[in-house]
């Protein structure tokens, strides 16, 4: 038996359960008396509700349970990562297309539909804001009362906050020459393919809760608040989500189904269809207005960016989405003067929530493309203009932050020689080149705990969600690497908070640096026992046993880490047990909260054909290459970075929400709105890592999967500019879209 | 109360006989009467492909087809694909070569790629893009996917 | 969804007569791809679904007889594109038929549940008015033969009668050769619903045939027999003012989603071009 050694790319775990089908995921589960619910929603985009009648649907037989606000504790329990603003069931007023007014469960799903459609509401339509202009019209209604913000000089508009970040003096900054242009980011959702799933039920004085929650002890702590249950007293359970990017971090339904639950007695489910998962989750839509000011040797001098993003009707961590998404807008750039305000602005929409890449494809968007325009302004190659400014490894590019963490020029090198930068095309091609950043989590805590059986298997407990990007293996892989045992002999447990010890949550990166250091950590304290047992064993003294990877070394020989254990947990048996702690904790004084763990960094170089007749826009070839630091299964690695691109295409050239005037949603579903397939794929692509192991992780780790993602679209955008010499400003790049500012193109 | 037809089909290899609401979907049916989970739920308007299975030798979106069209059928899932805890070529190929990522949309494309491969042994790269075109995955496992696909292709030639 | 009851005749004449006996409250159902979407979202309210596929008459069948080629209604799209005499004589719809949704949506849509859905963005109406194609019923009143071109009328909308079945499309055997090609405008390479389909046939008598949709409420046919179209010599000047004759009945609805009418009216343009090239290259090496 050979342990899995880091660096290489053992099968997944929980692999075999995917290849068959006997994988549960939420919606799999049921239990004996489960009711199945169904949610009520009115057809506007908001709504004064006058009256709710469900006696009609109480009526039927198999209805066990109508509730609407009325049957909730007054005040309305409210709950949200940011601000506990959002109700768990609408009271008084709807504000986004989908809000929930009521909830029934049944004993069928028939009978839950049926129900569903016999409520009753009363309701009037009231003018809704559903774009930003109309958002930051002072005319225009605000989406909440400003009473909930009494010392608030913003309360009285839509603007939930001004986020100003910045160094150097903008105002006073001259440069030779200044690029100001405006761009868009459209409103897109998640659609991960599993839709959104919750159970809920009455477990002894408690609470059980299944959910495809990507932060379960999240979840935990705002059931705990709103049903007024101590933790103990509320087990979550999360099976690995079938993906979550982001759209199944926070609570979002849950509540109300375990108000339900309580009120029933008896278990109550709810599977969301997917067009209802358009209505929960989306990623905020952006204008960005940038101002670049270069000299004609291509320093850069001064980024001026105004970002004002699109957010909900409930804040959700959609400011903090702003707050850090727009944070590191100047780029991974040595910049002299920076200024940056991003603005949440509220609407009457679907509450926007996290979704890969958090806040920084907006701007990455919009900032890296108006790079460009200032490099066709002053004559210069657009790689050589980003190497030139690029920070080098040390450099505190953003002053009160983490220093630029890695090689990133040869991050960047690399992408351009695998992309041929410079080399001719033929016509109607053309090439762009983008470079992407992200902080990673900027506090953290995650705990770990291994336990080692007499057997010399290994059960890895972690707190993380596995949602495809492959955490669960990754954590088995270093309990392996570190204990000496295959993987075959490693079982992780995650998801359920009764049984794992606490992770604050799956998000940013982290859990390859943050839960994989507890996992690295907790099997260190079992090395360090297995030597005191050695030690004890041979009578010698425990610094000079060295237990490294399954085997103990001791001065005259070595033994296996099982005849150790053996022979030191005796007859009657036992374990030996690890716990791991990684801790970042905040920096009240940071404009974050917290400076970066690292930084995820990407490099991705696009050569596209564009037909300019019709406007099809084709990936020819799309290379992408990350900076992290140790790839501990590099297939996965490639299989989140491919998996990174091709959802970037995705905003890039086809995804958006289409509204009507009066803010209803018209694109529900997955007829029109457009994500891409099999036959959407770049027609070469290529994704490469570089590994210095400079990271803060396990065997020199960074966290990655979201830098694939950020600089899709400035890199396609930039290769339609090169084809064509049009540069569009708003995304996606639809054929309409192309062709349109084809049209519209300046005779040349 | 709703009036039931019965149906008898043979799923998986296996002769089933039940009682069927008239518009219940055969993806229903498999989930719900027959408690075979394997095949997923998503968009419910045949788009997304997470519900296909083989009916009649052919793959189709079981969200788009009626329980009763399906009476006197065959119909393979997810299931039944592996004989006595073996794992198919295919599915082995899709475990070596990291096909699945959150797995959502897996069995679906293993419908897909069966199909593919029953009819076309030694399919180039293009072929296999057009046999999963049905089968989102928005985790974008697409070229992992296609390697898999084409590795069980390879494996079958040998 | 609401539940309906379900037949499944084994006869047309049993068909017939359920469809005189319910008229409107009964839908049929043969591949299911358009009718399960609308009963899912209720624009479908049947009281009685009608299930086609056991009717020996209408099982899956594609035969040559007395010069025409005759596919029965229950014939799917899979094997109308791979079938050896569609893809010879009638490529554009084998073409066509090959990009209606996915290998899944293929294996269960009907070429006849095509054409009596009638949106005027099915992708194989075009490749039918090009091939002048027959839609054969029975009904109360017996045996009818209507061309495509008079079959549809508008979104949903045909002239079919309230007892009447479609049993097979024939395709009369060309009696010159002919280039065609099916084209069309989508959102993405992947499979999507088109915003503009076209199909266009030249002939040995260099005769033109151009059949577009989805811009306007149903499928439009227009024939060129000045031979100009057909003409590889002649200049784009002398094609261009044909085309827009051709193109003149088109009439893009404002309210869609999938593009705006002046895009899909440019596209018409673009396709016709590219697909007239194309055709009489086809003609030419026939």
């Amino acid at each position: 038996m050979s342990a899995a050694s880091i660096g290489t790319s053992p099968n997944r775990v929980g692999g075999i359960g995917r290849v068959t089908g006997l994988t549960e995921y939420v919606a799999d589960i049921r239990l004996p008396d489960v009711l199945e619910a169904r949610l009520v929603t009115l057809e506007c985009a908001r709504a004064r509700i006058i009256s709710i009648d469900a006696s009609e649907a109480l009526k039927l037989p198999g209805v066990r349970l109508a509730m609407t606000a009325a049957d909730l504790p007054e005040p309305m329990p409210r709950f949200g990562p940011q601000f506990a603003d959002r109700p768990v069931i609408a009271v008084g007023e709807t504000r986004y297309h989908g809000e929930p007014v009521a909830i029934v469960a049944a004993e069928t799903k028939d009978a839950a539909e049926e129900a569903a459609r016999l409520v009753h509401v009363e309701y009037e339509e009231l003018p809704a804001v559903f774009t930003l202009a109309a958002a930051l019209d002072p005319a225009s209604p605000l989406v909440q009362d400003p009473a909930l913000r009494p010392n608030d000089r913003l309360a009285s508009t839509n603007v939930l906050r001004e986020h100003l970040v910045g160094w150097g003096d903008v105002a006073a900054a001259t440069a030779d020459v200044v690029v100001e242009n405006t761009y868009t980011f459209p409103m897109v959702t998640q659609f991960a393919i599993e839709p959104h799933a919750f159970m809920a039920a009455p477990d002894g004085d408690g609470i059980a809760v299944w959910s495809t929650i990507q932060h379960p002890y999240w979840l935990q702590k705002v059931i705990s608040k709103v049903l007024g249950l101590p933790l103990s007293k509320v087990r979550i359970f999360a099976p690995d989500p079938g993906g979550g990017f982001g759209g199944k971090q926070h609570a979002k339904l849950e509540p109300l189904v375990a108000f339900a639950a309580l009120r029933a007695g008896r278990p109550v489910r709810l599977i969301l269809s997917l067009e209802q998962t358009f209505q929960a989750v989306r990623r905020a839509s952006c204008e960005v207005r940038v101002r670049t000011g270069i000299e004609r040797d291509g320093a850069l001098v001064f980024e001026d960016i105004e970002a004002d993003y699109l957010i909900g009707a409930y804040a959700d961590i959609a400011d903090r989405v702003v707050g850090k998404g727009s944070y590191l807008a100047a780029g991974p750039y040595n910049v002299p003067a920076v200024r940056i305000v991003a603005r949440s602005v509220l609407s009457h929409t679907v509450p926007s929530t996290a979704f890969r890449g958090f806040g920084n494809p907006q701007v990455n968007w919009a900032v890296e493309s108006n790079l460009d325009e200032a490099a066709r302004a002053i004559g210069m190659d657009r790689l050589a203009i980003r190497l030139r400014n690029l920070a080098k490894r040390g450099d505190a590019f953003v002053p009160f932050d983490t220093p630029a963490d890695g090689d990133w020029e040869q991050t960047v090198n690399r992408a351009a020689e695998l992309i041929g930068w410079g080399s001719p095309l033929p016509p109607g091609y053309g090439r762009g080149i983008a470079l992407g950043i992200k902080s990673g989590p900027t506090t953290g805590l995650s705990y770990s705990t291994v336990r080692l059986l007499a057997d010399g298997s290994v059960i890895v407990y972690a707190g993380t969600s596995d949602m495809g990007q492959g955490a669960r293996t990754v954590f088995a892989q270093i309990a392996g690497q570190e204990l000496g045992v295959p993987l075959e002999w490693v079982t992780v447990v995650m998801g359920d908070t009764a049984i794992v010890p606490y992770d604050q949550q799956t998000s940013a990166s982290r859990s390859t640096v943050l839960m994989g250091n507890s996992v690295l950590q907790a099997c260190r304290s079992i090395q360090a026992q297995l030597a005191a047992m050695a030690a004890r064993l041979n009578g010698l003294d425990e610094a000079s046993v060295v237990v490294d990877r399954g085997v103990v070394h001791l001065p005259d020989c070595q033994l296996a880490v099982v005849d150790v254990l053996e022979a030191g947990l005796g007859p009657l048996g036992g374990e030996l047990t690890g716990n791991g702690e990684t801790r970042k904790d905040a920096e009240p004084d940071h404009p974050l909260g917290g400076s970066a763990a690292f930084f995820e960094f990407n490099c991705t170089a696009v050569e596209a054909r564009v037909d300019e007749e019709t406007g099809d826009v084709v990936p020819v070839r799309h290379v992408t290459v990350s900076d992290v630091g140790k790839a501990l299964n590099p297939l996965q690695v490639a299989m989140q970075d491919d998996g990174a691109a091709i959802m970037g295409l995705g905003h890039t050239l086809m995804e958006h929400y289409i509204f009507d005037e009066s803010g209803r949603i018209r694109n529900l579903g997955a007829i029109d709105y457009r994500i891409p397939t099999s036959m959407d794929l770049p027609l070469e692509l290529r994704s490469e890592v570089v590994e210095n192991e400079d990271g803060p992780g396990p065997y020199g780790s960074k966290g990655m999967s979201e830098g694939a993602l950020l600089c899709v679209a400035a890199a396609v955008g930039a290769a339609v500019q090169d084809a064509t010499g049009v540069a569009i400003r708003d995304l996606p790049l639809t054929p309409e879209r192309v062709w349109r500012a084809l049209q519209e193109r300046p005779v040349r | 109360m709703v009036r039931t037809i019965p149906i008898e089909l043979t799923v998986n290899g296996r002769r089933r006989a039940l009682e069927v609401a008239a518009h219940h979907t055969l993806l229903d049916v498999l989930r719900d009467d027959l408690e075979l989970t394997g095949t997923k739920e998503c968009c419910l308007v045949g788009e997304c492909g997470a519900c296909t299975v083989s009916l009649g030798g052919r793959i189709v979106d079981s969200c788009l087809v009626l329980a009763v069209e399906a009476d006197g059928a065959a119909v393979l899932t997810v299931e039944g694909l592996a004989g006595g805890g073996r794992l198919t070529p295919l599915q082995q190929a899709f475990l070596d070569k990291g096909a699945a990522q959150c797995g959502f949309c897996i069995p679906g494309q293993l419908m897909s790629a069966l199909a593919l491969l029953q009819a076309t042994p030694a399919p180039t790269r293009e072929a296999v893009e057009e046999a999963i075109a049905g089968n989102l995955c928005r985790c974008g496992g697409y070229e992992q996917i296609i390697d898999a696909i084409l590795a069980a292709a390879e494996a079958d030639e040998r | 969804m609401h539940t309906f009851a379900y037949a499944r005749p084994t006869t047309l004449a049993e068909a017939v007569a359920i469809l005189d006996e319910h008229g409107p409250g009964a839908r049929l159902l043969a591949g299911g791809t358009d009718l399960l979407i609308r009963l899912r979202d209720g624009t479908a309210r049947p009281v009685l679904v009608v299930d086609l596929k056991r009717i020996a008459e209408l099982r899956p069948a594609i035969r040559e007889e007395d010069g025409r080629l005759v596919i029965s209604a229950g014939t799917v799209m899979t094997d109308i594109a791979a079938d050896d005499t569609v893809r010879r004589f009638f490529g554009a719809l084998a073409e066509a038929a090959s990009v209606v949704g996915s290998v899944q949506i293929r294996n269960r849509a009907t070429l006849a549940g095509n054409v009596c859905n009638a949106s005027p963005a099915a992708d194989t109406a075009p490749a039918l008015l090009v091939y002048d194609a027959v839609v054969v019923t029975e009904g109360l009143s017996g045996i009818r033969r209507i061309r495509v071109d008079d079959f549809f009328v508008r979104p949903g909308v045909t002239t079919l009668g309230r007892a009447e079945i479609v049993v097979a499309i024939e395709l009369p055997m060309p009696a010159r050769k002919m280039g065609a090609v099916h084209v069309r405008r989508t959102r993405r390479r992947g499979h999507d619903l088109a915003s503009a389909t076209l199909c266009c046939g030249v002939d040995a008598g260099g005769v033109t045939r151009l059949a577009y949709g989805s811009v306007g409420p149903r499928p439009v046919l227009a024939v060129d027999e000045s031979g100009v179209l057909g003409d590889p010599a002649a200049p784009d000047a002398a094609k261009a003012p044909i085309f827009e004759r051709m193109f003149a009945d088109a009439s893009p609805s404002p309210r869609s989603m999938r593009a705006s009418p002046d895009y899909r009216l440019a596209m018409l343009r673009v396709l016709g071009t590219r697909a007239l090239r194309t055709a009489i290259d086809r003609l030419a090496q026939a």
